[in-house]
């Protein structure tokens, strides 16, 4: 499980995250909703060691993870999948996909072998087209092939920044019906963020809305979406 | 005809040369984001210890082994001790425009060839000395007559590619290869994949540092050692770099052959005082027909 307690992290003046505290259940997915800046991909970025916050606490399975490097979390079990399809356009499809494994190449051999081919069942299409350069993949794709890379670390904690931005409803919807899967058949602990917040609290057992760097609102998804009060002064619809 | 082979034969062993130098740039380039000048430097030292190492009586092997490896250990001594500690200082206000912080490491390596270059002169004192090749430079013998073309060459190319397909093999099918090219590409996916970026990072600074060694330990048998001698060197080797597209490995090899026999042809046919301008105009046409190199990508920098 991860808690997080008044976390704050700060770039030079502007406050960015002000006195966070929030957790993410165990094999539960978990999203955070709010309006642009309201501070939600800082949240994942300072979870995941690429921003180090001013104060509070990170704890993920009973151990404090702040002021460690990114690739030590990774290593820890906490995958992050950053916005905009980060994937490594140079390389091909399948070059992405081990570079995720590749910490774990000579002490988990067989079954760095077995994430690979589990990816392509997952995701046929990344299967295809295994040789291509991850440049020339649809942007649906590219999504689908980030969130491979960062599941062949086998993570325990996967934290999901904007799947949807920017791809056509209808894979949005593979995707996230990809992820609830993944989160109900294997136990793995989701943390979402997403703008699309209707989309979001369908899938999630429990929501917490941003604003400004502050928890507005932490409750279970289904109460979420239907205070209307709340949408309406902090969504926008 | 015989002076065209001479120059053919000539030109391809010392292309082969230049390829070995702008490769080591290139892996700097790819691996750290960082063009080194000190590279020559750095070659220069790591001859001088082989040459002393020759002078006190060890074999040529023993010699050319150390030297490699110390070309390695400086190299990662480098990026340990001046270059990460300047990137970790990189978001400091001060320095806030993107293309100041790129020009850091790059007048850090223009520092780093100064302080190299008076060391050398400080422990071996500045004059020319010699130092062996390890074959003979004599031309072979074919019916009688003297080919221009010696063992020495045949060494020369031979290890070149040699060491060209191995790093190739290492960059496309090892887990570290993949490790480098990623670190490269995108730190920050890199580091996400749990890619320990610091240690890869040092890793092309080792290797380079091998790879312009023996560009040095092959060089100067034809052109004697002195703490200057090697800058020549890495600016044909810079601009073989430039030529076939900083950003690529085969393009460095392509652009190292290229100047090595445009310079061989000029200096035979014409005369060695146009080898520059010769130089000049290769980089200039390659920069007006294609930017970004002949094998340049297209996400590669301009120059």
């Amino acid at each position: 499980m991860l808690t997080i307690e008044n976390l704050t992290t700060s770039f030079g003046s502007v406050i960015a995250l002000d006195g966070i505290s929030m957790s993410a259940q165990e094999s539960k997915i978990t999203t955070v909703i709010g309006a642009n800046g309201a501070g939600k991909s800082t949240l994942l970025r300072t979870i995941s060691g690429l921003e180090s916050p001013t104060s509070g606490s990170i704890t993920w399975e009973g151990q404090s993870i702040v002021g460690r490097k990114p690739e030590d979390i990774v290593r820890a079990g906490i995958a992050h999948v950053p916005e905009g399809h980060a994937v490594i356009s140079e390389l091909s499809v399948e070059e992405n996909i081990n570079m995720g494994s590749l910490f774990r190449r000579r002490t988990h051999k067989s079954d760095v072998a077995a994430s690979l081919e589990e990816m392509y069942q997952l995701f046929p299409r990344l299967q295809e087209r295994r040789k291509q350069l991850a440049g020339t993949l649809s942007g649906g794709e590219r999504q689908m092939l980030a969130i491979s890379r960062a599941l062949v670390s086998r993570p325990r904690l996967l934290l999901l920044d904007e799947p949807s931005l920017g791809l056509a409803p209808l894979v949005v919807e593979q995707i996230i019906d990809c992820v609830n899967t993944l989160c109900r058949s294997t136990g793995l602990t989701v943390l979402l963020v997403e703008q699309n917040a209707n989309t979001a609290l369908g899938v999630a057992d429990h929501g917490v809305l941003l604003a400004l760097g502050k928890v507005v609102a932490d409750r279970p998804a289904a109460e979420l979406k239907a205070d209307s009060t709340l949408r309406a002064a902090y969504l926008g619809y | 005809m015989d002076t065209f082979l001479a120059a053919l034969f000539s030109g391809t062993s010392r292309g082969a040369i230049y390829a070995l130098v702008a490769l080591g740039l290139v892996i700097v380039w790819r691996g750290a984001g960082v063009v080194n000048f000190a590279q020559m430097g750095q070659a220069m030292f790591s001859t001088y210890i082989a040459s002393t190492l020759i002078q006190n009586g060890n074999p040529y092997w023993v010699g050319f082994f150390v030297a490699l490896f110390a070309g390695a250990a400086l190299g990662a001594l480098l990026d340990i001790l001046v270059m990460r500690p300047l990137s970790n200082k990189k978001k400091t206000e001060l320095l806030s425009s993107e293309s100041m912080r790129a020009a850091i490491p790059v007048i850090a390596s223009l520092g780093i060839l100064g302080v190299l270059q008076a060391l050398a002169g400080i422990i071996w004192a500045a004059e020319e000395r010699g130092f062996p090749a390890p074959a003979a430079q004599e031309g072979f013998t074919v019916a009688g007559s003297v080919m221009p073309f010696t063992s020495f060459d045949v060494f020369v190319i031979s290890i070149v590619l040699a060491t060209l397909t191995m790093t190739t093999i290492f960059f496309k099918k090892t887990g570290v290869g993949l490790a480098m090219r990623a670190t490269a590409l995108n730190q920050e996916v890199a580091r996400l994949s749990g890619i320990r970026t610091n240690f890869t990072r040092t890793l092309s600074w080792a290797i380079s540092g091998a790879a312009s060694s023996l560009a040095g330990l092959l060089i100067t048998p034809t052109s004697n050692l002195s703490p200057n001698t090697l800058d020549l060197v890495l600016i044909i080797g810079f601009t073989a770099a430039v030529v076939g597209g900083l950003d690529s490995p085969a393009g460095a090899v392509l652009g190292g052959f290229i100047l090595g026999l445009v310079i061989s042809f000029v200096t035979f046919y014409l005369s060695p005082e146009d080898v520059f301008l010769s130089i000049l105009a290769v980089l200039l046409i390659v920069l007006i027909v294609k930017p970004r190199g002949i094998l340049g990508g297209k996400d590669s920098r301009r120059v």
